[in-house]
């Protein structure tokens, strides 16, 4: 070992970025199978794959997020000056392509994707500044029958993916910004209110309230904030003593959204959750987040977002959403036993019958069992080909005959 | 249900934690246990006793549930938590001081102002608001000897007495924030542990407004 004060030769040269990870075998196949899976589940619900680049015009980006995403991407500059960034998540790009693109339709168009996002955070805080997100765009579909079919989905794929315990928050981004409206708040105190909620802290949330005249049931229901979750019930709870037109509307339409949710079936894992605090200025209706017993961060979230693809000069409505599969997978690896290692047929051979061998590991191959030839003579492989036949041990008993035979046994192993 | 995770501030705001944890019925923990070790079960929940800078990484990383911390620690952090419920305990504010007798303390801000500073994420924020040209210097302790020895102009710094200030010659020019402590929660736990973490955050709301009104009566 060698100490901080002499580092060996080169030391630099061994260095990784900060925030940045190399997956190895077992774990780069457990995340490569985790996406996989992903991707399944939204082809068999007809959403179509698709690849955005990694780099965006910042301009293209700066048209779909907010300042504070914008500063937390890697930017460089392209060979005519311009602002280039490597995408810190993939709607955006979705929406452009589908803006200038797709913009014939048919719709709705069912969209699917699944790629690195990167965002320049600030190293050893233990966050990842490389991710994989897989994620949905459901566009050209307006009704509440696209918002629930989205969050079912990615239930759906969450589970196909071995995700255990999952738990949907479905809230409205409309609510607390109408409730805000109803409450006929000063605009100085509402701005004070809405960005004190972004930014999660509820005792200035208290403390924006006190002094104004806020009117008594939406003060109780932004006090009651982080409890305003539950059934299909709290929507009545909530709805009692509010004036405004616009926390009703955000109201009836959760109710049908959950109504929807009951016909896919899920509600008995979701909630929902009046005072879920999303992006206000990009997601204009039913929001959602996916949780699991054992991670602190969602493993999922999505929403309506029927302003963005209009900043591309086609107006269409639009929900979606995105799978951290970093998450997901860090979750399944806190799980013991979950592991599933790849498990070649390890092939040797004897002396000149390396012919043999690579026509058995090319039979093997071809029926998708995966296997290993060794490069040498004389290994100690599960399998054996000599002059003289195969060896192989099948179901804890040795066993003997030609390359076909050992093929046959070999294929109907049990995995 | 497995039991919780909390994550407690070592130093000047630890043993009020406990106690207000105590008063609020909520746990049963005997600051000296913490002498010995670092985490301490007590029923199914185990509350760990962390650097107070540490207390927002454990909770927004999910290595804890909640936690309790001073405000003053939120502000330096670009951690995201849910704060919950101020618990009105752990007073104090940070402020910008200088000396006596400089220019800044006769009420004249100049062009350009060297600050000293253990919050420099603070200072940023309370500086982005004005247009002064200021060199933020980040020290890791008793910033009032750099305005002494010419390092700085000012600094900016917590005061809950002011003595200190006053035993070096500084005089506070304003306040750019008053501190109190906070319990704050994970984003996923508020979700998924919804009823006992709301229900704690309310149990410590109580035991504080209690805690209050005794202190004034």
């Amino acid at each position: 070992m060698t100490g901080l004060d002499a580092l060996p030769p080169g030391a630099s040269v061994r260095r990784r970025a900060d925030g940045f990870s190399d997956y190895l075998v077992g774990p780069a196949a457990r995340r490569r199978i985790l996406t996989d899976r992903f991707i399944e589940t939204f082809e068999a619900w007809g959403y179509g794959f698709m690849v955005t680049p990694l780099i965006e015009p910042l301009d293209t980006i700066a048209a779909g997020v907010g300042g504070a995403q914008q500063s937390a991407l890697f930017r460089f500059m392209d060979s005519d000056g311009a602002l280039l960034a490597l995408v810190g998540e993939r709607t955006v790009s979705v929406a452009r392509v589908v803006a200038t693109q797709l913009q014939e339709g048919p719709f709705p168009l069912r969209l699917c994707y699944a790629g690195s996002v990167l965002r320049n955070q600030a190293p050893n805080g233990g966050r990842r500044r490389e991710s994989l997100q897989a994620g949905c765009e459901l566009i050209g579909a307006g009704g509440l029958a696209a918002d629930a079919e989205c969050i079912a989905l990615a239930a759906a794929a969450l589970e196909r993916g071995g995700m255990e315990h999952i738990q949907v928050d479905v809230g409205h981004a409309d609510f607390i910004p109408g409730l805000l409206d109803s409450a006929g708040l000063d605009p100085d105190a509402r701005e004070e209110v809405l960005a004190a909620l972004a930014r999660r802290d509820l005792v200035a949330v208290e403390s924006a309230l006190e002094g104004t005249d806020a009117a008594d049931a939406e003060r109780r229901l932004l006090l009651a904030f982080p409890t305003l979750r539950g059934g299909r019930e709290i929507l009545d709870t909530a709805a009692g003593g509010l004036r405004g037109e616009r926390p009703h509307r955000a109201l009836q339409e959760l109710a049908q959204l959950w109504d929807l949710l009951d016909a896919h079936a899920i509600t008995d894992r979701v909630h929902l959750d009046l005072g879920a605090v999303r992006d206000w200025g990009y997601y204009t209706g039913p929001t959602f987040e996916v949780f699991s017993d054992d991670s602190g961060f969602a493993l999922g979230s999505g929403g309506r977002y029927d302003t963005l693809l209009s900043r591309f000069g086609t107006a269409l409505p639009a929900t979606g959403f995105v799978l951290h599969v970093d998450r997901c997978h860090d979750s399944i690896a806190r799980r013991a036993g979950s592991v599933t290692g790849s498990d070649a047929v390890h092939v040797s051979w004897e002396n000149d019958a390396y012919d043999d061998a690579l026509e058995l590991a090319r039979s093997l191959r071809n029926r998708g069992v995966a296997c290993v030839c060794d490069l040498d003579a004389d290994g100690d492989g599960v399998v054996r080909v000599t002059a003289s036949g195969v060896r192989w041990s099948h179901r804890g008993r040795d066993e003997h005959g030609t390359v076909d035979a050992a093929v046959t046994a070999l294929v109907s192993r049990p995995a | 249900m497995k039991g919780l995770r909390v994550a407690l501030p070592g130093g000047t705001l630890f043993d009020a934690a406990c106690s207000l944890l105590n008063a609020a019925g909520i746990a049963r923990l005997d600051p000296a246990r913490f002498d010995r070790e670092l985490s301490v079960r007590d029923g199914d929940d185990t509350y760990v006793k962390v650097r107070p800078t540490d207390v927002p990484v454990y909770v927004e990383m999910g290595g804890c549930e909640c936690g309790i911390v001073g405000k003053d620690v939120l502000w330096e952090s670009s951690r995201e938590c849910y704060e919950l419920a101020d618990l009105g305990f752990g007073q104090c504010r940070l402020v910008l001081a200088a000396p006596r007798d400089s220019a800044l303390a006769q009420g004249t801000w100049p062009q350009s102002l060297r600050v000293a500073t253990k919050y420099p994420e603070s200072a940023r924020r309370f500086f982005a608001a004005r247009s002064l040209n200021v060199v933020v210097i980040r020290l890791h302790g008793s910033v009032e000897l750099a305005p002494l020895t010419g390092l700085a102009d000012c600094v900016l710094d917590i005061t809950a007495t002011g003595r200190t200030l006053a035993a070096n010659n500084l005089v506070e020019i304003v306040e750019a924030g008053a501190s109190t402590a906070r319990f704050i929660a994970n984003h996923a736990a508020l979700k998924t542990r919804n009823e006992t973490v709301a229900a704690i955050a309310v149990a410590l709301r109580r035991a504080a407004a209690e805690r209050l009104t005794k202190g004034a009566a």
